[in-house]
């Protein structure tokens, strides 16, 4: 990337609460046991969010979003949180990519679920369109009146990346000149079964799963921004887990030596990236168990970060997005 | 300096920079239900084939609609047989429309493998493989539930860019777009303003999208489809034919096409995308966004609307998608809207949502090419406001520029302005 971004703003919703304090202490998180679909498989600790209870039930009654998804919820009030801090920012010009992994996951199984079992000619007309990946951040779009151009991206964890690169891209080719990036997950019983099938449930490298959604609004450099963001590196995939050694290396060789790493990987790749990051400085940007909420973890780690830098702690950080299927990412904050 | 937008859009003041970077397209490719490559497509488009016929890849018993636009899967003779039947449908699409592009546009090896280690991609879809995450809700629902770990492994959207990696032989960054059926366009301005803001020299981009039973069963439920047959801006439409392919163009600057010696087919000048906040499922009736986002694509080409001389419309068939591109086309093209010619192709090889956009975009550069219009098929009864102006078989290309636009569900619009080599 040519020129800095800077960080201006941040929004959480996260089940630890809404605000970035939320996000130093994950053992205070609330955690439920959800057993898996298939009967006799693991019971694992999965933390979800409370919609009913404040902030965040303040969107239950906005006319767009009375039938949403939880998504659509988890997503509206991290990018409200950004727009309000910077009440001098006009949301009509600002522009919004949305980084999405699972996608709108509880409406589409209930969807198919409803056809599978009362009939395809009986499938529901008011659900579908809230499975379409975009719903979530139409919804969000309308309601808080953002009037720039708006992506919804798809991918593993890595997109978070990605979707700070196409922020990139807007505005350094002037077509915007505020971009809010989010990243959201929300949690069905059913992403139990499809990660133990899939192998993520490692016993040696535990996490706690979660759901809910963080952003940041980045614009030109400004001295009133909490962090910068100063290279990008996007683009490391791999195809099988041994292949995804070489990218973790290719990815962290492309900062630095000096700059000190976050400490971000679940899951099977936390060996990978511990061994890609050996030779630097690992940061423990929170306390209490690791989290796994894919592209909204990403976006809380982003914020953690950010915030180290901007209370002086740390005067530049890699924050790495591991991706568990695609391609690792990271960026690099100062 | 030019802003790029009206002077009435809240991004108005904002100086766009790059403006007029020059970005050409050197090779393309697609599936479609009209045949396996972009040459038996167009030869079977212009000559007003359509494809409808029952549907037999995914299970629509049941349905009020069984009919649609089914691609027929080209034979991947250059990857293992086993390999072939783990593939989505979704890769089985792209990944010879992808190979197609590449192998035009001169960056294949004689092993079929990329000439560049990395390669950016830009791409669009909005249902991924989702036949394999089908299956695997249905054998977690099923009296005798078991691992599934290929189907659920394959679902997700990004497994079709790993296997585009895998199968064509690079690497490097990508993203997917899944922007409804604005997607495709998406897809392919997004690649332009990668080259525009030097972010890539080169960039495969392209959509890819595969019939599955979700979906179909969503526009079944929504009774957004036509039980009979799909006319679009005709006074008689009701609904939309789904259908599924992929197309992929090769986009790069014209310093690195040069530098290479590779041959320009055609040029994508203008780009404009805009959200309108209406409604989720029905785009804004007054034409008003989608004219924005035409506008933009015109202002940023610096081609005036007289210079288009064809439309390739969105006309998905739906009683509130054509009227609301009608409405955009009459504010943005009067008086000259008589000069034009306009169609969709959707009538010949249905709605195919994320693919839409960059089959169509296929279509668009074809015509520019070969100076033929795709016509306008199936429709007896046109919209007055398009009263002459459908293209009929036959109909040359006689302007320098042609348009492409799409909308999608959550309103985004869509605009892509390409002329010739």
């Amino acid at each position: 990337m040519k020129n800095p971004l800077s960080i201006l703003s941040v929004g959480v919703s996260s089940p630890g609460g809404a605000t970035s304090n939320a996000l130093s202490d994950t053992s205070s998180w609330p955690s439920q046991p959800v057993k898996e679909v298939i009967p006799g498989r693991g019971v694992r600790d999965v933390s979800i969010i409370d919609l009913s209870a404040e902030p965040v039930n303040r969107w239950r009654l906005r006319p767009r979003l009375r039938r949403a998804s939880p998504l659509s919820h988890h997503l509206i009030e991290a990018v409200a949180q950004t727009l309000e801090a910077r009440p001098e920012i006009d949301p009509a010009r600002v522009g919004i990519v949305g980084a999405f992994f699972l996608g709108c996951l509880v409406y589409s199984v209930k969807f198919y679920k409803g056809l599978t079992t009362d009939g395809r000619r009986f499938a529901s007309p008011v659900l579908f369109p809230e499975t379409v990946a975009n719903t979530p951040l139409s919804h969000v779009v309308a309601e808080l009146g953002i009037g720039g151009p708006v992506y919804s991206q798809v991918g593993d964890t890595s997109c978070w990346i990605s979707a700070i690169r196409t922020a990139s891209v807007w505005l350094q080719n002037g077509d915007v000149d505020h971009v809010i990036v989010a990243g959201a997950e929300e949690f069905d019983v059913h992403e139990l079964d499809g990660f133990h099938s899939v192998r993520w449930f490692d016993e040696a490298f535990p996490f706690l799963l979660a759901e809910g959604a963080g952003a940041i609004l980045l614009g030109h450099e400004n001295k009133t921004s909490i962090a910068r963001i100063t290279s990008i590196a996007d683009g490391y995939s791999f195809r099988t887990r041994p292949q995804s050694r070489q990218a973790a290396s290719d990815c962290m060789a492309t900062f630095a030596p000096h700059l000190p790493v976050a400490e971000t990987a679940t899951s099977w790749i936390t060996p990978f990236a511990a061994e890609a990051t050996a030779d630097r400085p690992s940061i423990s940007i929170h306390c209490g168990p690791k989290v796994e909420a894919f592209t909204a973890s990403c976006a809380w780690n982003t914020i953690s970060a950010a915030r180290l830098i901007e209370n002086q702690t740390l005067s530049s950080i890699v924050v790495p997005a591991w991706g568990l299927s695609q391609q690792i990412g990271a960026l690099a904050l100062a | 300096m030019n802003s790029g937008f009206l002077p009435h859009h809240p991004l108005a003041s904002i100086p766009i920079v790059n403006l007029r970077e020059d970005i050409v397209i050197t090779g393309w490719g697609c599936v479609s239900p009209l045949g396996g490559d972009a040459a038996s497509t167009w030869t079977a488009l212009v000559s007003g084939q359509e494809a409808r016929g029952p549907i037999t890849a995914i299970p629509v018993d049941g349905c009020r609609v069984t009919h649609g636009a089914e691609a027929a899967l080209p034979a991947l003779d250059w990857i293992f047989k086993k390999e072939v039947s783990r593939l989505s449908r979704a890769s089985r699409l792209a990944l010879p429309a992808a190979r197609e592009a590449m192998a035009d546009a001169g960056i294949l090896d004689p092993s079929g493998q990329s000439r560049f280690s990395r390669l950016e991609m830009s791409l669009s879809t909005t249902a991924c493989g989702m036949e394999f995450g089908e299956a695997f809700l249905r054998g977690l629902w099923s009296s005798n539930p078991r691992h599934q770990t290929a189907r659920m492994s394959r679902y997700p959207a990004q497994q079709q860019i790993s296997d585009l990696q895998q199968h064509l032989g690079f690497t490097g960054p990508s993203m997917i777009v899944s922007n409804a059926c604005a997607s495709g366009a998406n897809a392919i301005g997004h690649a332009g303003d990668l080259i525009r803001g030097g972010f890539a020299d080169i960039v495969l981009t392209g959509g890819f999208e595969a019939l599955c039973e979700l979906v179909f069963c969503g526009f079944d439920a929504l009774q957004a489809m036509d039980p009979e047959v799909c006319r679009p801006f005709d006074l008689h439409r009701r609904g939309l034919m789904l259908g599924e392919g992929a197309a992929f163009l090769v986009m790069e600057s014209a310093a690195h096409a040069a530098k290479r010696g590779a041959t320009v087919k055609g040029r994508l000048v203008g780009y404009g995308h805009t959200t309108d906040q209406f409604h989720i499922t029905q785009p804004d009736p007054s034409g008003l966004p989608l004219a924005t986002a035409i506008r933009i694509a015109l202002d940023r080409s610096g081609l005036a609307p007289s210079d288009i001389g064809y439309i390739n419309a969105h006309g998905t068939g739906t009683p509130f998608n054509d009227g609301t591109e009608v409405a955009a086309f009459a504010s943005v093209f009067a008086p000259d809207i008589h000069d034009l010619a306009i169609s969709s192709t959707k009538a010949a090889i249905g709605h195919t949502l994320g693919a839409a956009g960059a089959l169509e975009a296929v279509f668009c550069l074809k015509s520019l090419e070969t100076g033929y219009l795709p016509p306008q098929i199936n429709t007896t009864n046109p919209v007055p406001e398009l009263l002459g102006r459908l293209a009929k078989p036959g109909n040359r290309l006689t302007k320098k520029a042609v348009l492409s636009v799409n909308l999608g569900f959550g309103g985004s619009n869509a605009a892509v302005i390409f002329t010739p080599a």
